[in-house]
């Protein structure tokens, strides 16, 4: 299915599964694929080898695609060879296999874009550059949304609307798929074959669309917290939350998939022959996350429990969007489900 | 001082034990890959898992202690080796937390011992348990039953460079998801104390679909009240609630 | 492209007792470590240990390409370094941060406040004091005592250049012939021309509240007012979110900020 099309090339075909499973089988000779695979009820993201493998049906995962692969859990950023003559610094050498990630739902894939704005920014992270740059984007449009999505109300899905950043994108049509290549690299080196759309294609898709967001539960004013996280910061809610039900695991922000943060440590053997200068994702719910001499800027569990709601929900000002993409991990895996959006609700009542 | 600088004399260690299982002693003997490092960069003049002799004088330069203080004497012995050593870390649950050795504490010590011993045992000199730094000072925690390799490799390598030791401070959970597991708290029910314990295992247990049991520890400002709600929530009964955190915390949650 | 986390080296050609746990290290860079400025920071540490921010207590000029750090031994790499000698190499990354709005003292009253290891920062204003065209400046510093002032041989040369010094410490000792007290009540005495005042805070958080507010009952505004917050870092480029405050990183968007880029986030005193 990789032929060429003599006449004209297409970037947007309606294609058969069997024909898309093809489609993507040949791209394996060069591509490692990731997509979202089995799992025991939770699909989650890991290497497949058979595009059967890939469950295009899956709801969410656990862990974010996008932070996993591309800004990797735990991974070493440096090290230093012991020698008599002090510690000599060497560079690991940088990921540069070509990776698909398969299968990036739209606020997966705007959380690709947020982790962008962090990590190529002024100070570009050579390691996340390196990923990003070698791994091909497809992403897909949502087909069911769970009790806990909330895309809808901060413009970030359920269909995927940002026109770059990644490089195909797919909708499960029923009968059909559509593919639209976005990307120029995507454009240049995938051919499609197949029905370009028509006008009722696209009707239809917009129907879809409208269909799934009948099925939305969440709803909060999204605009507007900034006043009210701003002039209220020591609201109840904050501390009655956080004294009475979080736990300060970190889980929210490990699963979110616009939290960055992380911890930078060194790792040295007993031997002391190598040292390892090792980054981790890190956790700001955690004590001693802002612990410096003087003190601990955020000492109480109130003020760690705010730092995640308003870096999510406020805060645009950072990167211009908002940290959340309305995906609903930290709820759905908080222990105790803390609801980000029900602390908003009542902030602003 | 740069740390490769020619130092020549090894560093004295000694590892000590007091009432435990000797399990995180075992660990340092079977350190893998790093045993033979640790001998050949430590001057381990105390350590009777791996030498049968050995003089418990000191000066160390770093002692190693396990277990809870259960008798006098032994804490007659711990502050001997505090005063002879440069640096003390307490290694394990027992020596930081009374671990297993401390679920005596919530009864009275006639009581148990009865329970225990069935008759009067005339020669027993058990006491209420106790922490380490209840008798002296304590310059690190090198947490687990037995200790993870990270924090073990930690404190040594503390030694080797001159600097104090940052031991891992952060919840299971943290190290639970950095492993993907899918969480067995919020996915199945089940009452993991992964939440409020210190990491340091690699999210062990929850890897191979068990419940955290808390063998770290728990971690410094957990929310205690709020885990105990949730696993009421679950159907667990107070007493059950109860011996999942005093199962290796019993003295320090006593306090 | 190249990796932003591979530190320099850079010499220690000597090293000055400040007060008990504070050394100043002169230090003398591998070709190469771009120049900082009053204000700006290195991430300064060991292979093995760790990194932490420290301040440029001296720039280099342009006679010199060596610049000074000092440092108080309080964790794990700042005790480490507290042990180094004359000769011994040492690792950095850097400079990082917005150090002082320099162009905005041109022909004002430049007030420089300090507490503390918060003299550092401020040390290099002093430094190139000639350059900054400012009407008049004067430097406030406060400590603990007497014994734990630092730079305590450099006040004489300030002033003979011209820079207003006033010395206060909480508890004075024997001999002690300055001011008594908080650095605040210095500023309630101080003459200053609001719309012709820039101050330069820096100091424990709390300190540095107390002086903006002093400043403030002067009529001086939030936007001539700067502070340098001090927050964990461990990567000093806007990735490791440590210091985040607010929408602002403190180590890529500051250290020194306005206090009106700052007032109104919480998690700090301003
Ligand atoms: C922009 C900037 C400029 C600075 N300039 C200077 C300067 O010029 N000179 C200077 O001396 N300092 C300066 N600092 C402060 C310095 O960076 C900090 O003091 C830094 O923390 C020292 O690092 P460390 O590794 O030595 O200390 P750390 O080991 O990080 O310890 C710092 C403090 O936190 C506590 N702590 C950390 N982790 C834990 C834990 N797990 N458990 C309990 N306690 C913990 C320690 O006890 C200690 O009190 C500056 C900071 C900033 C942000
Ligand atoms: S996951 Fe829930 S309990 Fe844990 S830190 Fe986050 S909000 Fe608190
Ligand atoms: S919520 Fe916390 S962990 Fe997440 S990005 Fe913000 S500061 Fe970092
Ligand atoms: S804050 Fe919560 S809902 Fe928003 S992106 Fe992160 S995990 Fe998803
Ligand atoms: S399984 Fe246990 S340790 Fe793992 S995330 Fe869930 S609660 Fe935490």
């Amino acid at each position: 299915m990789n032929g060429e099309n003599t006449f004209q090339k297409n970037y947007e075909a309606l294609i058969s599964r069997e024909l898309l499973a093809a489609w993507v089988e040949g791209f394996k000779e060069n591509f490692r694929l990731i997509g979202p695979a089995g799992g025991k009820g939770e699909a989650e993201f890991r290497e497949v080898f058979s595009f059967n493998e890939i469950n295009l049906d899956y709801q969410s995962t656990m862990l974010p695609p996008g932070k996993t692969f591309l800004l990797k859990p735990v991974e070493e950023i440096l090290s230093f060879n012991i020698t008599p003559g002090g510690p000599v610094a060497e560079e690991p050498p940088l990921p540069d296999r070509k990776r698909i990630l398969f299968g990036v739902h739209a606020c997966d894939t705007h959380a690709i874009l947020y982790l962008d704005k962090v990590f190529l920014g002024v100070f570009p992270d050579p390691f996340y550059r390196a990923r990003r740059e070698n791994t091909f984007i497809f992403s897909l449009n949502c087909k069911t949304v769970s009790g806990l999505c909330f895309c809808h109300l901060v413009g970030t899905g359920p269909f995927l609307k940002a026109q770059s950043g990644y490089d195909v994108l797919l909708t499960d049509m029923g009968s059909e798929f559509l593919v639209e290549l976005k990307s120029v690299r995507a454009k240049k080196i995938f051919s499609l074959e197949g029905r370009p759309p028509e006008g009722r294609d696209l009707e239809k898709k917009k129907e879809l669309e409208l269909e799934l967001l009948k099925n939305f539960r969440k709803d909060f004013k999204a605009d507007g917290l900034r006043e009210v996280f701003l002039s209220r910061p020591d609201h109840p809610v904050l501390k009655e939350t956080a004294e009475g039900r979080c736990l300060s695991c970190g889980n929210c922000v490990m699963v979110c998939p616009t939290c960055f943060c992380h911890d930078i440590y060194d790792e040295a053997g007993v031997s002391l022959a190598r040292i390892k200068r090792m980054r981790r994702w890190d956790a700001c719910q955690d004590y001693f996350f802002a612990k410096v001499h003087g003190g601990n800027f955020r000492e109480e569990r109130q003020a760690r429990l705010r730092q995640f709601v308003f870096h999510k929900l406020d805060y645009e000002g950072q990167f211009g969007v908002k940290g959340t993409v309305g995906c609903g991990r930290c709820i759905r895996w908080c222990p105790t489900g803390i609801d980000l959006t029900e602390i908003a609700k009542e902030m602003m009542k | 001082m740069p740390f490769f600088s020619g130092e020549k004399r090894k560093p004295r260690a000694g590892f000590f034990k007091f009432s435990c299982c000797t399990g995180c002693g075992f660990e340092l003997a079977y350190f893998q890959r790093s045993l033979e490092d640790t001998l050949k960069s430590f001057d381990f003049t105390f350590f009777r898992l791996a030498y049968s002799s050995g003089a418990l004088e000191g000066p160390f330069d770093l002692a190693l202690v396990e277990g809870t203080v259960t008798e006098p004497h032994q804490a007659v012995e711990l502050k001997r080796i505090r005063e002879n050593s440069a640096v003390l870390y307490a290694v394990g649950s027992c020596a930081i937390a009374g671990g297993i050795p401390a679920i005596k504490a919530g009864g009275r010590e006639l009581e148990i011992e009865k329970r225990v011993y069935q008759k009067k045992l005339y020669r027993l000199t058990s006491m209420r348990p106790s922490v380490l730094s209840d008798y002296v000072k304590v310059d690190g925690c090198v947490r687990g039953c037995p200790p993870g390799r990270r924090d073990l490799e930690e404190a040594l390598v503390s030694i080797l460079l001159h600097r104090r030791p940052e031991f891992i401070e952060y919840s299971v959970c943290v190290e639970c998801k950095l492993r993907g597991n899918i969480c067995l708290l919020v996915d199945e029910g089940l009452p993991c104390m992964g939440p409020v314990t210190n990491a340091g295992c690699g999210a062990l247990c929850p890897a191979c679909h068990r419940a955290c049991y808390s063998c770290f520890g728990l971690m410094s400002r957990a929310n205690i009240p709020a885990l105990k709600n949730k696993f009421r929530e679950l159907g667990l009964s107070g007493e059950e609630i109860e011996r999942r955190f005093t199962l290796f915390d019993a003295l320090r949650l006593k306090k | 492209m190249k990796n932003p986390y591979v530190p320099f080296k850079a010499v220690i050609r000597g090293i000055g007792q400040e007060a008990g746990d504070v050394k100043t290290f002169l230090l003398e860079p591998e070709s190469g470590f771009p120049p900082g400025a009053p204000g700006q920071f290195n991430m300064v540490g060991y292979p093995g240990v760790g990194e932490a921010p420290v301040s440029l207590s001296r720039v280099p000029m342009e006679d010199s390409d060596l610049f000074e750090h000092t440092i108080r031994a309080v964790g794990r790499v700042t005790d480490f370094l507290s042990t180094f000698r004359e000769g011994d190499e040492i690792f950095l990354r850097g400079p990082f941060g917005r150090g002082w709005p320099l162009n905005e003292v041109k022909g004002k009253h430049l007030v420089l406040v300090s507490g503390g290891l918060g003299l550092a920062p401020i040390r290099p204003v002093v430094q190139i004091a000639d350059k900054l065209k400012a009407r008049r400046i004067t430097l406030l510093h406060g400590a603990r005592d007497p014994g734990s002032v630092i730079f305590k041989t450099e006040f004489r040369h300030w002033r003979k250049k011209g820079i207003d010094v006033e010395l206060t410490v909480d508890e004075p000792g024997k001999g002690w012939r300055y001011h008594t007290g908080i650095v605040t009540e210095i500023i309630r005495r101080l003459k200053i021309a609001p719309a012709e005042a820039v101050a330069f805070i820096c100091g424990p958080e709390i300190m540095m509240r107390f002086a903006a507010n002093e400043l403030f009952l002067k009529d001086v505004p939030g936007s001539s007012v700067y502070v340098s917050p001090e927050r964990r870092m461990r990567c000093g480029m806007g990735l490791c979110g440590h210091c985040q405050h607010g929408v602002w990183f403190v180590c890529k968007d500051g250290p020194v900020f306005s206090y009106r880029e700052l007032r109104g986030y919480p998690d700090a005193l301003f």
